[in-house]
């Protein structure tokens, strides 16, 4: 029997010795995990994370532990490519032994400092207590003699110079010095009252209690418990109200995440938005839409903005304003934003015509994007019902098509002319007076514009840095700032001496220049500048 | 004990003027509070969400994928040029915006000595296509994985773009969208090899 078992119980040792291992490299993987930060999540360890790329890494920690790398080097791999910020405990090194030591020493302060105040109240209270029996002979308290009296007093202002001393050494706070000494002041009064029922005539009393305004007798004999009842009860209200307002208001404020972008509370801080105490409801959303509509056909922008902001803080994903805004941003010349928004309408609603419509003819007139705002408008004609819109749209896609034959027999000819005409070119001097001016290095921006258009960027830039004058200069199609923009017509020509080298903006002491004759055919030659202005 | 004691009267006995004890408690309140406070505000200063990478002026680790025209690029063949090295994903709004710039940047740059390299991550393989289909995307394209790759980079946002110079060393890195200016000066910098040591910074969107 024994040596059937043999077999079976080394087949199963090895059994289960290999479930063991694979156990404890799961035990091992969790465990780096649970020390590393997730890049996504980034309150949560890549161990606790559901998020594609905690599973990654948790993959590549386990591949790292089956190549025989020990837990430090896979945590320093991490550290190399995310910085120290991907360990959730920071090590204990240089600047960081602060956090590690700061929360002893400080929680150690803090139990010296509770210890230290109540050994003071404790024994204050002992020795101030006068019907404390071990303090006070019984008859003593029952029926005072003149010279227990006399003997109290004198303890009464040996205590009143300790506090005093206590309070001027700093052991004492100031409220605290102040409730001990009416304390003790009122004690004071009880005794000199007591001792003046002993002896009618205050002559013969041996030592006079000290002699205290009566206004202020009347102020500070008031009972002190009476007070202090008083500022308990308010202090217990109101952290009881504190507690239901925290519980009831913001438990009601929270609700789930609906992306990783939300916040936890919506924007119930804030007051507006979604998911806080003041929901908007579906008519609100409505009323914003049509002020946003009206606002938008009476070409008030910013009132139009403002109504399809607060729709879109009510319902992030709603196509309508989403395609509003991008109408609106066409007008206002941001073509880039305007395109994002007809795309995010999009995204939501891939067939809102509107979007298809404002995203077409973006990407015809703007962009000169001809097969992009083909595809597009084809789309928006599937869909569309038959009239007179719909012809129009047509109408476009036939030109468009045309455009883009065009442009594929033309596109190489122009490619071809671009790259080897120069823009303008010339000679860049200072003016002799504005000479002194010229101190420690300083960045040339010689800037072209569109004679035709003011506003938007310029067409071209370039840029020599620390330059020696007089400079040439010419401006080819390499200084394009947006590449692909071809030139033609006129072009005027500005200098910049710019010193922080910062073109977009103009501080005082920079020198300017603009060519006398702007503006200039594309492809002069000789275009002199002289920078003859201070800004 | 104190010189008052000789004062006989207790109560009368000399008390420092009250302002100055206010005084002394409100520097030593405001000497507590004031750095606190001051701290506080930094942290509102700081975007905490924002993971600073530790790779720039490092070698660029190395890293092999497969383009979606089904050849294998790896960035060791690439020295001698600077490489224009940008994480995407087709679900990346951002993405969206910057990928006519880079394309129109490629084109305007891709006979010189630079090359732009686009790595898809954490995407499907049909919608990384039509999203390259749609932008009109012609340099290099290829999709990490295993996911591995984005780790070896750090990429925690998209779009994120590095620029490594002609020796393999980064030289810049740039979370979101860059904008045409910073492309073009950040390749003429690589050229030369000159290090930016502060990120750049667009609108990003977290990975997944």
């Amino acid at each position: 029997m024994g040596r059937r078992l043999i077999p079976a119980v080394i087949f199963m040792l090895f059994a289960a010795n290999a479930a063991a291992q694979q156990q404890d490299l799961e035990e091992q993987v969790q465990k780096i995990a649970s020390e590393l930060r997730c890049p996504v999540c980034q309150n949560l360890s890549t161990g606790d994370s559901p998020s594609e790329l905690a599973q990654e890494m948790r993959q590549m920690i386990l591949s790292q532990l089956q190549e025989g790398k020990t837990p430090e080097e896979i945590k320093a791999y991490f550290v190399s490519k995310y910085g120290q910020w991907v360990l959730l405990a920071p090590t204990p090194q240089g600047f960081n032994l602060v956090l590690w030591i700061l929360p002893f020493v400080a929680s150690g302060a803090g139990v010296v400092l509770v210890l230290f105040t109540i050994r003071r109240r404790a024994k204050n209270k002992r020795k101030h207590d006068p019907t404390t029996p071990s303090e006070l002979p019984f008859e003593v308290a029952l029926k005072p003699t003149r010279a227990s009296l006399s003997e109290e007093q004198l303890k009464l202002s040996a205590e009143l110079e300790e506090l005093d001393f206590d309070f001027h050494s700093g052991r004492l706070s100031e409220a605290d010095y102040r409730e001990l000494r009416k304390e003790i002041e009122a004690r004071a009064v009880e005794v000199r009252k007591k001792a003046d029922s002993l002896a009618p005539s205050p002559s013969q009393a041996p030592i006079s209690a000290p002699p205290i305004p009566p206004a202020r007798k009347a102020r500070e004999v008031r009972p002190a418990t009476g007070r202090k009842n008083w500022q308990l009860v308010s202090g217990g209200l109101f952290l009881l109200l504190f507690g239901i307002t925290l519980g009831v208001f913001l438990s009601n404020s929270l609700r789930p995440r609906e992306s990783t972008q939300d916040t936890l509370t919506g924007d119930f801080l804030t007051g507006t938005g979604p998911g806080g105490v003041a929901a908007s409801s579906k008519s609100e959303l409505d009323s914003f839409l049509a002020q946003g509509r009206s606002a938008f056909e009476r070409h008030d922008w910013p009132q139009a903005i403002e109504a399809f902001k607060k729709t879109l803080a009510i319902d992030p994903n709603h196509p309508e304003a989403h395609t509003y805004m991008g109408f609106i941003l066409t007008q206002a010349g941001h073509p880039d934003g305007a395109l994002l928004a007809f795309d995010r309408a999009l995204s939501i609603n891939p067939d809102f015509p509107a979007a298809l419509w404002g995203k077409g003819m973006l990407l015809y007139r703007v962009k000169e994007d001809f097969s992009g705002a083909r595809q597009t408008l084809e789309k928006l004609v599937r869909i569309m019902p038959t009239g007179p819109e719909r012809n129009e749209v047509q109408k476009t896609i036939l030109e468009l098509s045309q455009l883009a034959g065009k442009e594929q027999e033309s596109g190489s000819k122009t490619e071809a002319n671009r790259q080897s005409s120069v823009l303008v070119g010339g000679v860049i001097s200072i003016d002799p007076k504005l000479k002194t001016q010229v101190d420690g290095p300083a960045v040339l921006f010689i800037i072209a514009r569109s004679a035709s258009s003011s506003g938007g960027p310029p067409l071209a830039v370039r840029r020599i840095d620390q330059p020696k004058f007089p400079v040439s200069y010419s401006l080819g199609p390499e200084n394009v700032m947006i590449p692909g923009t071809t030139f033609s017509g006129k072009v005027s020509i500005v200098a910049r001496l710019d010193k922080d080298g910062n073109p977009t903006t103009r501080e005082p002491g920079n020198l300017t220049g603009e060519y006398k004759k702007n503006p200039v055919e594309v492809g002069a030659e000789k275009i002199d500048i002289v920078l003859d202005q201070v800004m | 004990m104190m010189d008052d004691k000789k004062s006989g009267d207790p109560l009368t006995s000399i008390l420092p003027p009250r302002s100055a004890l206010r005084w002394r408690r409100l520097l030593i309140t405001c000497l507590i509070v004031v750095p606190l406070l001051g701290l506080l505000a930094f942290g509102f200063t700081r975007d905490a969400r924002y993971i600073s990478s530790p790779l720039i002026g490092q070698r660029a680790p190395d890293l092999t994928v497969r383009l979606f025209n089904g050849d294998e690029i790896n960035l060791g063949q690439l020295r001698g040029k600077v490489v224009f090295l940008n994480f995407w994903a087709s679900w990346c709004l951002p993405c969206r915006t910057e990928a006519r710039e880079l394309e129109a940047a490629w084109r305007s740059l891709k006979d010189k000595d630079v090359i732009f390299l686009g790595i898809d991550i954490q995407d499907r393989e049909e919608d990384a296509k039509a999203f390259l289909r749609e932008f009109h995307v012609t340099y290099p394209n290829g999709r990490d994985l295993s996911g591995k790759v984005a780790v070896e980079y750090g990429v925690w946002g998209v779009p994120e773009t590095f620029i490594i110079d002609p020796t393999g060393t980064i030289t810049y890195k740039h979370v979101g969208t860059p904008g045409n200016e910073i492309i073009s000066v950040k390749i003429q910098e690589a050229r030369t090899g000159l290090v930016t040591a502060k990120e750049g910074k667009g609108s990003y969107q977290p990975i997944r």
